[in-house]
């Protein structure tokens, strides 16, 4: 059945039940896929997906089910699981469904692409063969990606709201391997947005020269060294952080911004936003998981904490609003806490002045084992990182295979300036190279 | 799932434009997951997924289209949709399906999905109970149970039709410990391809008990000042080292592509003659054990390393034309979203002779990994990081103090060199390892062993 129907086959049975608080939260969405190896084509697919979560709120607590099986048997079988759940739930968080009244900004309608799967087939190859031609050392394994896709989101509630929110999206993704000798290295660049905004020959750049750069790269010697972190670097280490900026995660202890609200926590050129309609950003969203209207606001301003992410229960328990920051990363998510494009306000210097500031330093362009080596409790990282050695105020030779460690606490007070240069990572996440005083790096 | 006369029309559908191979992967999976915040049940997630996933080879290119439904209608429009991106046309001949039963040596007692609530609440709050009876400075527990019944189906060109039904139980239970500001955790999450049993294996406040020892220990531990040095890796999820520094570079998907450190070293030595390395998936009741692969090759036990020499990689179909080798029965894929690709299953290193104190005892200064956290690895260099969870400082041949934001960096093709002492009591931990086809359950083990040198992060 299509989703309109197995909705009113849900509202039925809720009505049955005498369910008086509920919401149906719908995701769909289509998407086709080229991966080129070599010079031809590895990879095509072409994806259509769906899903509905339905939730009900029965003496505050809230029950969730979801389905991708849009049958009549499915719509009882929700409402009875979800019913059910409710029944389980202990947490003394009261669960809130969001009532009619935002304004709602009307998200502009991305520009509806409707490239064909041939285009899309040709658009790849011709990246390729420009990463091929970059540099003679670029090598097989060097692969492309490119995507294009549209999504729908929707939100029904027993309190009358009914939204839907539509985007489309092009990501292009390339991967380079360079072979050198004996030394093989791999670069990475990837740029979302309109497929004709997408500028090809900046991507193949990178990527050819992410992994190009590396080649040479030696240890460094362990030691305390002020770091300029690349922007993607630092957007990574924020992305990781993200979670404890979230009023959830403060109030269950995870996070050490407790009562920090309106204190500096971070150094005074440190601002740090979080916006549903960022211009770079491929999708767009003009409500919350909840339903409650999404907008702009700097969570960290001049180093000081302005406010928390919340959604409707955090801010209840803290007696604030909703920031519309209530997220379902998936249709069947429990409702948690995200920001949308978060990202760290650019300042005026440029990279080469941060390196100049710097003196002698590391310049980190990638961390890894981020989701290993990280932990949002504590704040505590200690990462694999590569980069380039700075000296004489200057980018120097390329450094790989050692370790930076600090806490991202202590991190976001100890940053002596922000550079201009934003770079966004899959449109979500943001930050300009940005230079730290002293951070502990392990190496040889 | 799906009857025959429509698997046979879709795999006609889908062959229709040249494609030499056609492969239907049906899924209908209910899961269930419960989590408690401290003691108190605080969310339950509960979902039906639903769909299929249909690929085409012609030669080594293929194509795959997936649809969130199982409805006929669906199921055909995704084959259509697939073959559309091949140009040719075909004579597609009459596909006999026969259908294979490979059998079940996973035996579930108790089916997660017929068990309510209440009952895993109970065990999950005892153990969570424990961890905060444990010590006045636990703060915060966090308890979770995670069941999944997993049913699918696949259908070939080949004329195979077969089906498998796992059943998966996971039991997380995490420990903050505060002192002065500062939080310590200590986590354990065994798992098995069992349903609800899973609770006769473990005594919850067994469980309890040590996550909170774990977190107590760490906040009491200084930082280990970063350095090269001797490392003893502990048995169990120990064998995160091998899986991430290794075990991904040895996928078909990766050597395939010419991204692994191990292309054409078939027959030779790559690891230190001590090192033997399997993937074994016919474990019984292994947590990433599986009956047939998703493909519908039966699972078997490879062994990848021998005394130090490589045997073999683990291999799926599409992978195995471009390398021109048979499937290993390790095609796997999270669910009909993903394409399969070839992936680790109960990933160890066999036990060697090495006695533990004599490992231990080899140490002057450097360190005794008790616990791995996580870690990820780069399959083109094999540059790999990994967390040390819980680790001590081994002076003089003695396991010390607790030292805390541990972390092991290395390259893959140099660190299986170095494994020079191998114990003899190997274990297994659990996981979930996420690649291209997504995020699916698997199995680290060792015994215990010695790296001689290798670069300990820390500050």
């Amino acid at each position: 059945m299509t989703y309109q129907e197995f909705k009113e086959s849900v509202i039925r049975e809720a009505k049955a039940r005498k369910i008086a608080e509920y919401e149906i939260y719908y995701t769909e969405s289509e998407s086709t896929t080229v991966e080129i190896f070599q010079e031809e084509v590895k990879g095509y697919s072409t994806e259509s997906s769906l899903g509905v979560c339905f939730r009900c709120v029965v003496n505050e607590r809230a029950g969730y089910a979801s389905t991708e099986d849009l049958s009549e048997e499915e719509a009882v079988s929700i409402v009875d699981r979800a019913l059910a759940n409710a029944g389980s739930i202990e947490s003394e968080t009261k669960a809130l469904l969001h009532k009619k009244g935002d304004h709602y900004e009307k998200v502009s309608e991305t520009q509806k692409e409707e490239v064909s799967g041939a285009e899309l087939v040709e658009t790849a190859l011709g990246v390729q063969r420009k990463l091929y031609q970059a540099d003679s050392r670029v090598t097989d394994g060097t692969q492309t990606y490119l995507a294009q896709g549209r999504e729908k989101y929707a939100l029904y509630n027993s309190n009358g709201l009914d939204l839907e929110d539509r985007a489309a999206y092009t990501q292009c993704v390339a991967v380079s391997v360079v072979k050198d000798g004996e030394e093989m290295n791999n670069g990475m660049a990837d740029k979302m947005g309109a497929m004709k905004e997408i500028d090809i020959d900046a991507l193949v750049a990178e990527a050819v020269e992410d992994a190009v750069s590396a080649i040479g790269a030696e240890g460094v010697a362990s030691g305390k060294y002020p770091v300029v972190f690349s922007g993607k670097a630092m957007a990574s280490l924020l992305m990781t952080f993200a979670s404890v900026f979230s009023a959830e995660e403060v109030q269950k202890g995870l996070s050490l911004l407790k009562d920090k609200e309106g204190e500096k926590i971070a150094a005074d050129c440190v601002t740090i936003v979080d916006d549903p309609r960022y211009p770079g950003s491929a999708v767009k969203r003009s409500f919350d998981g909840e339903g409650v209207a999404a907008y702009a606001k700097n969570v960290v301003e001049d180093g000081t904490l302005n406010t928390l992410l919340y959604n409707l229960a955090t801010a209840e328990k803290a007696g604030v609003k909703s920031t519309g920051n209530a997220s379902k990363p998936s249709y069947a998510s429990v409702v948690g806490i995200s920001p949308f494009t978060f990202y760290i306000k650019p300042g005026e210097v440029s990279r080469e002045e941060l390196f100049r500031k710097a003196g002698s330093g590391i310049y980190v362009t990638s961390l890894q084992g981020l989701h290993a080596g990280a932990n949002p409790v504590t704040g505590d990282f200690s990462l694999a990182a590569s980069g380039f050695l700075v000296e004489d105020g200057c980018k120097a030779k390329p450094v790989k295979g050692f370790t930076v460690a600090d806490n991202f606490y202590a991190l976001l007070k100890k940053v002596v300036s922000v550079g201009s240069d934003l770079e966004l990572v899959h449109g979500r996440v943001g930050a300009p190279s940005v230079l730290v005083e002293e951070i502990t790096v392990g190496g040889k | 799932m799906l009857s025959r006369e429509l698997l046979k029309e879709a795999l006609r559908r889908a062959l229709a434009t040249g494609a030499d191979y056609a492969e239907v992967f049906a899924e209908h999976t209910r899961s269930k997951w419960i989590e408690l915040v401290s003691e108190k049940v605080d969310a339950i997630g509960d979902n039906v997924i639903s769909g299929v996933g249909i690929r085409i080879f012609k030669g080594t290119r293929c194509v795959s289209g997936s649809a969130s439904s199982l409805e006929p209608s669906a199921v055909l429009q995704c084959a259509s949709r697939v073959a559309e991106a091949l140009a040719d046309s075909a004579q597609v001949e009459d596909l006999v399906l026969r259908e294979r039963i490979f059998g079940d040596v996973h035996p579930v007692k108790i089916v997660p999905g017929d068990v309510a609530n209440s009952e895993k609440i109970d065990y999950m709050r005892e153990a969570c109970l424990a961890a905060r009876e444990q010590s006045g400075e636990i703060v915060q527990t966090n308890g979770r149970i995670q069941e999944v019944d997993h049913k699918i189906l696949i259908a070939t060109s080949e004329g195979l039709l077969t089906q498998d039904r796992q059943i998966r139980t996971r039991l997380f239970v995490e420990a903050v410990a505060s002192a002065d500001g500062e939080n310590q955790t200590g986590m354990i999450a065994p798992g098995a391809r069992k349903g609800i049993e899973l609770f006769d294996d473990f005594d919850p406040r067994e469980l309890g008990r040590k996550a909170a020892a774990q977190a107590v220990t760490m906040l009491h531990a200084g930082y280990v000042s970063a350095g090269v040095m001797p490392v003893a890796i502990e048995n169990g999820f120990g064998g995160v080292i091998f899986h991430e520094a290794c075990g991904h570079s040895l996928e078909a998907s990766a050597v395939a592509l010419g991204q692994s450190q191990f292309v054409g070293k078939l027959g030779q030595q790559i690891a230190n003659p001590k090192v033997t390395a399997i993937d074994d998936g016919t474990i019984p009741n292994g947590w990433g054990s599986v009956n047939i692969d998703d493909e519908g090759t039966p699972s078997q036990k490879n062994v990848l390393i021998e005394n130090g020499i490589l045997k073999s990689y683990m291999v799926d179909k599409l992978n195995g034309r471009r390398l021109g080798m048979a499937s290993t029965g390790s095609s796997r894929r999270q669910s009909y979203q993903y394409e399969p690709t070839s992936r680790m299953t109960n990933t160890y290193i066999a036990a060697g002779e090495d006695r533990d104190e004599d490992i231990i005892s080899s140490i002057e200064y450097g360190l005794y990994a008790k616990e791995m956290g996580g870690g990820s690895v780069n399959p083109v260099t094999g540059e790999f990081n990994f967390a040390v969870r819980e680790g001590y400082l081994i002076r003089n041949g003695k396991i010390c103090e607790p030292v805390r934001g541990a972390s092991l960096v290395g390259k893959g093709s140099e660190i299986i060199q170095k494994i020079d002492m191998v114990g003899k009591n190997v274990a297994r931990g659990q996981g979930m390892c996420g690649a291209s086809s997504g995020s699916i359950p698997t199995d680290v083990g060792q015994p215990l062993i010695r790296v001689s040198s290798i670069t300990v992060g820390g500050r």
